[in-house]
């Protein structure tokens, strides 16, 4: 039947993607429906009961700053919150916060409920409706149908899912829900190319069973900050997860039962994370290495559930529970749901463009694990650009492309566009090459300016960040421009301090670039200095003393810039281009980049290839000249 | 697009008597006020300046003359300028160093001509062949300088690679992963590493400026009864590249040799004085003892033969003697166009034989053919390293990358810093040891690491 109610944008799938993007459409004024096939399990945490960490604190705050929920939400539900990384460079700090899952998925569903302009039903999406290249709706396994004007599909792990534990095998979306067997045949009919990824995930232990006294707590930190630059009165508990280690034993035990793995037993073929192996493959692969680190973590307030961090796993039931057992402080532990292996079908995102709309279907966008990722945060960051570009599609503007040099959300949606993906993507700091200027300190001053002009963020809002970022500015020029002499006496607070004298006429930002100075020593040495809060000292310190090679990046983000201006015509002819090997010319016309720049990152596309795209596209240009 | 400043050697990588290095970009003026003796000119456009080329002590490297061509007045469009100088590898190598070390880089395969082109400096019929110019120039300069480097050092560059991966991969590792015990490389472990790099780049640099000049290529002599065309055939030879060449004194008595490039590949000719003077000199007997010189000295030996005659005694005593190194004989079959049937081919016990003229020009395409390709084959395993300009300049930056890096290291400056030099490292060496990219430290985290919680 046909609903009778007309729709701006249909989400599939009520996913960490998918929360996003619904929630994202009906702030921006359309009319949305979110379809998902168990409204209970919106914002489920199907893995770790974790938000943020390295990388991930970055998508966070991003997808913070550009309006969406996942900061707010993890602000409200959070155990525990630390920094990580604190020990190295700003670029690299990392916000993570355990997550009480229960209140986190209950606090998303209750925000969504009472979002205007959002619907949500309960059921599986079979098909994608499509007309003359444009999508039109989507059916229901009861045969109901929505008509729309863009659908964003976040089918996670969903599609033909197939769970293994031991040598049992069945379908499931996830382990205990049902899986979307036809949506990927709609997918693949619309001439979509789909692949199969896999991914585990651990044991969930019965916290009366561990004995946590032979076992180290780990806090959060002391006084922690939100993940939302809106939470305020933030006030949240500390509850310690626990380390445990494997040892000698426990690999013997799996290594004897290694027949019992679907993995190492050949049932499952498809490729999994290489950076968040099994402890099968742990072990095998590093059998020098004497124990691995495990770590309890509470699965909600009460702590019943724990989630045993590190022991991915999809060997048999029976395996699963002796190697718990050998591992000290688990010795009667008892299992309340078994670690299993995934495997799935996925997307080839190559066949997107930036916008995350499919090359193929105008009005269709993909986000979240479809797309050949893992992880809650890179979910809701392609969500949330998925469901922005849904309601600039409807309203015929621009969509939103953030750029390599902008966010992480840029280096995500880039990296899957251009080059795809053999194994689920996760984020790392190492795949942003600008990353000393993409830091989680800088979201809102990197992103505050589009987020204001596409609305998704309130005036008051920009215009304190504006100001605080005037400021930055000024207290940096200040330190630049205010010198110290090398008198007796001066030189004298300096050695008080521990720290060089100076010889000659010395501005303050010098004092300030030495490792043992910050900000508020110089105010010691100089009183008059000015008092700056807490976020603006941090960022002067920054930018200060980083600047150097804040410099080196910024050059390379200006050779980088040009080359991204450099647009390829939308129906630029490779057939043409006289000189390319065959296999190159078949990738650009496959990947079809947007600008010279986004060729040259594609994979075996050579300087030379390269300069002869640039030399027919000039030609051609010419030639339209010549002929107007 | 093109603010970067290229440069190369204009007049090609052989000996002449003048040597222009181009430079071409918005901005070059600078790095020649840098490099230039006299500093208060304004270099105005279509000027001639005669001057002196500094080093970075204020050393006089040469006397030249610089070309001023002010854009849009230039070849590329773009402002630029030509260094005239006294030819010789040396020297203008040397003044192409220069120019590098002062912030230009070096000009890709026929990228003066692709900018000629983007700046609107030549019509449209021939962007075809300017792409045809560069695809077929850059596959073939890619492959010789990969030829050479991974001939040479294969081990090397194989394990600076190995090293720089494996520092690359143990510095992120330590980023994108906390609370693990993940990596037990000490400083000093990672210190030996860059030490180590350090080291490798030094011994290439080191073996590429020992003992022969950097563009000596195989030795090449020829050989042949009198009036067989061997002189006619070596200014054939020469002609092939119009590169002629000024006299490199030789080593013993007064043998002479010259440098000439065939297909863009250097050759050395040996002993081109006793070939020329055959022709009007009574030593004429020379011809066997030039022979056993030949077989001595050089790598390629062309055996001259006169198709207009039947082999004579003094061929078959030539023939006898090069037998034994027969696989360095090419057996050049001359006066194709006089051949007059009476010598029959099969009687000559060499592989390689080539039919010629020197008087047509016909059978030169394919013995050039066949000299590069040897040459090629050559390069793979030989130990003569060969490098050009921009490579030694790469290796030098590499080399001080790595103490850079040694400091900090030493220092604890936060690795999202080290990473910073690390990859400048991959950058700057990446025409060396190929481009690393983020995929390949991938794969080395996770391979060396026992990563994932
Ligand atoms: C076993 C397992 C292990 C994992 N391990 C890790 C890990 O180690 N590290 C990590 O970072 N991430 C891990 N993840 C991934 C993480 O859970 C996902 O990346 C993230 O939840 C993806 O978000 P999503 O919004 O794309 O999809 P999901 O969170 O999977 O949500 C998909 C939603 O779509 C709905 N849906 C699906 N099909 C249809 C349909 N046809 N019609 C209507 N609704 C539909 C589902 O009901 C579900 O609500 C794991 C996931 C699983 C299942
Ligand atoms: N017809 C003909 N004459 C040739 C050819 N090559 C050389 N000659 C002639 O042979 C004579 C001897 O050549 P020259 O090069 O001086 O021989 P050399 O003594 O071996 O150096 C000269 O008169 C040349 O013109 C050829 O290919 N065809």
């Amino acid at each position: 039947m046909f609903y009778p109610k007309r729709y701006d944008v249909v989400v599939i799938g009520g996913g960490h993607a998918g929360c996003e993007a619904s929630l994202i459409a009906a702030r921006m004024g359309m009319k949305t429906l979110l379809i998902t096939i168990n409204l209970d399990s919106i914002g489920a945490m199907s893995c770790n009961p974790a938000i943020g960490g390295l990388a991930k604190g970055h998508l966070v705050k991003e997808v913070d700053m550009l309006g969406g929920e996942m900061a707010r939400n993890i602000d409200e539900t959070g155990l525990q919150f630390k920094i990580l990384n604190k020990s190295k460079g700003p670029a690299v700090w990392s916000s993570r916060a355990q997550a009480d899952m229960p209140a986190y998925r209950l606090r998303m569903k209750h925000i969504m409920e009472h979002q205007d302009n959002l619907d949500m039903k309960q059921a599986t999406v079979d098909e994608i409706l499509e007309e003359n290249g444009k999508v039109v709706g989507v059916k229901t396994n009861i045969g109901n149908e929505y008509l729309c004007s863009a659908v964003v599909v976040t089918t996670g792990t969903f599609m033909k899912g197939k769970v293994f534990i031991g040598l049992n095998e069945y379908s499931a979306g996830r382990a205990w829900e049902p899986p979307s067997i036809k949506l990927s045949d709609s997918l693949r009919s619309l001439g979509l190319r789909i692949g199969r990824l896999k991914t585990g995930t651990t044991p969930r232990l019965d916290a009366r069973t561990i004995n946590f006294n032979a076992l180290e707590p780990q806090f959060g930190d002391e006084n922690p900050a939100p993940f939302s630059f809106k939470t305020e009165n933030f006030n949240r508990p500390n509850i310690p997860c626990y380390l445990a280690y494997t040892n000698e034993k426990t690999h013997n035990i799996i290594l004897s039962n290694l027949d019992q793995s679907p993995l190492y037993s050949g049932m499952v073929s498809s490729l999994g994370p290489r950076y968040c192996p099994s402890i099968e493959d742990k072990v095998v692969r590093f059998y020098d290495k004497p124990r691995h680190q495990i770590f309890l973590e509470p699965q909600d307030e009460g702590s019943t559930e724990i989630y045993a961090d590190g022991l991915h796993t999809s060997l048999g039931y029976e395996v699963q529970l002796a190697f718990l057992r050998s591992i000290k402080g688990l010795e009667d532990v008892e299992i309340m749901r078994p670690g299993y292996a995934i495997d799935y079908d996925f997307v080839d995102p190559t066949q997107l463009k930036h916008s995350l709309e499919t090359k193929k279907i105008h009005g269709l966008f993909l986000a979240g694990q479809i797309n050949g990722t893992s992880g809650y945060e890179e979910a809701a960051a392609q969500g949330i650009i998925a469901g922005i570009n849904a309601a600039l599609y409807i309203q015929d503007r621009d969509p939103l492309i953030l750029r390599r040099d902008e966010a992480y959300t840029g280096v995500l949606i880039d990296d899957l566009v251009t080059k795809g993906t053999k194994e689920p993507y996760r984020m790392f700091t190492s795949r942003a090459e600008y990353r000393l200027l993409l830091r989680e300190d800088n979201t809102q001053l990197r992103l505050a300016k589009k987020a204001y002009d596409l609305s998704l963020i309130d005036k008051t809002d920009f215009e304190r960040i504006e100001e605080t970022e005037q400021k930055i500015e000024e207290s940096v020029y200040k330190l630049k421009n205010t010198f110290v002499f090398p008198t007796a006496a001066f030189n004298q607070k300096l050695k008080e301090l521990g720290t060089e004298i100076i010889k000659t006429k010395t501005d303050l930002a010098k004092l300030l670039r030495r490792v043992e100075i910050q900000y508020d020593t110089l105010k010691k040495l100089i009183p008059d200095l000015g008092e700056l809060n807490s976020f603006i000292k941090q960022e002067v310190e920054i930018q200060i003393k980083y600047e150097g090679y804040f410099k080196l990046q910024y050059q390379q983000i200006e050779k980088f810039r040009k080359y991204e201006s450099l647009i390829i015509p939308k129906n630029f002819d490779y057939n043409k281009v006289g000189g390319l090997s065959n296999e190159v010319r078949g990738k650009l016309m496959d990947i079809r980049p947007e600008s010279i720049g986004q060729a040259m990152r594609m994979p075996g596309v050579t300087p030379a290839a390269v300069s002869l795209l640039l030399i027919y596209m000039k030609r051609d240009e010419r030639k339209i000249k010549s002929s107007a | 697009m093109h603010d970067d400043i290229i440069a190369a050697i204009a007049t090609g990588y052989v000996e002449s008597a003048i040597a222009v290095i181009r430079v071409s970009g918005y901005g070059c003026y600078d790095i020649l006020k840098k490099i230039f003796s006299r500093k208060k000119i304004n270099f105005e456009d279509k000027r001639i300046y005669y001057g002196h080329i500094l080093d970075e002590n204020g050393s006089i490297v040469d006397e030249v003359l610089v070309s001023i061509f002010r854009s849009p007045h230039s070849y590329t469009g773009e402002d630029s300028f030509e260094i005239s100088c006294h030819g010789g590898l040396m020297v203008s190598n040397a003044v192409l160093q220069i120019v590098l070390n002062n912030g230009a880089r070096m000009a890709r395969p026929g990228e003066f001509t692709k900018r000629a082109f983007l700046n609107g400096k030549m019509d449209l019929s021939q962007a075809e062949a300017v792409a045809k110019v560069i695809s077929a120039k850059s596959s073939r300069a890619l492959h010789i300088a990969q030829l050479q480097l991974k001939g040479n050092f294969s081990n090397e560059i194989g394990e600076i690679r190995k090293d720089i991966l494996l520092l690359l991969a143990e510095n992120e590792v330590n980023i994108d992963y906390v609370d693990e015990e993940l990596s037990d490389f000490s400083k000093e472990k990672r210190l030996s590493m860059v030490n180590n790099i350090y080291e490798r780049l030094s011994s290439i640099l080191r073996a590429s400026q020992s003992g022969k000049s950097l563009f000596d290529g195989m030795k090449i002599s020829i050989v042949g009864k009198p009036n067989v065309g061997k002189s006619s055939l070596l200014n054939k030879i020469i002609g092939i590249d119009r590169s002629i060449v000024t006299d490199i004194p030789g080593t013993t008595r007064d043998v002479v040799s010259e440098q000439i490039t065939i297909k863009g590949i250097p050759f050395t000719l040996l002993d081109t004085a006793g070939i020329r003077k055959s022709s009007d000199d009574v030593i004429e007997n020379l011809g066997i003892e030039r022979t056993v010189d030949a077989i001595k000295k050089s790598d390629i030996i062309l055996a001259l033969f006169d198709l207009s005659s039947q082999l004579n005694e003094e061929d078959y005593d030539i023939i006898n003697r090069l037998q034994k190194n027969s696989n360095r004989v090419i057996a050049i079959l001359n006066k194709y166009d006089k051949k007059s049937g009476l010598f029959n081919k099969g009687i000559i016990p060499f592989k390689r034989q080539i039919q010629i003229s020197c008087k047509t020009g016909y059978g030169l395409e394919e013995l050039a053919n066949e000299l590069e390709e040897i040459a090629i084959g050559n390069i793979a395993d030989s130990d003569i390293v060969s490098m050009n300009a921009s490579q030694i300049t790469i290796l030098k930056q590499g080399m001080k990358l790595c103490k850079d890096l040694l400091n900090d290291i030493k220092g604890d400056i936060d690795p999202a810093l080290i990473s910073v030099e690390i990859t400048g490292l991959i950058d700057i060496l990446d025409e060396i040891i190929g481009k690393i990219t983020t995929e390949d430290m991938l794969d080395v985290m996770f391979r060396n690491f026992c990563v994932g919680k």
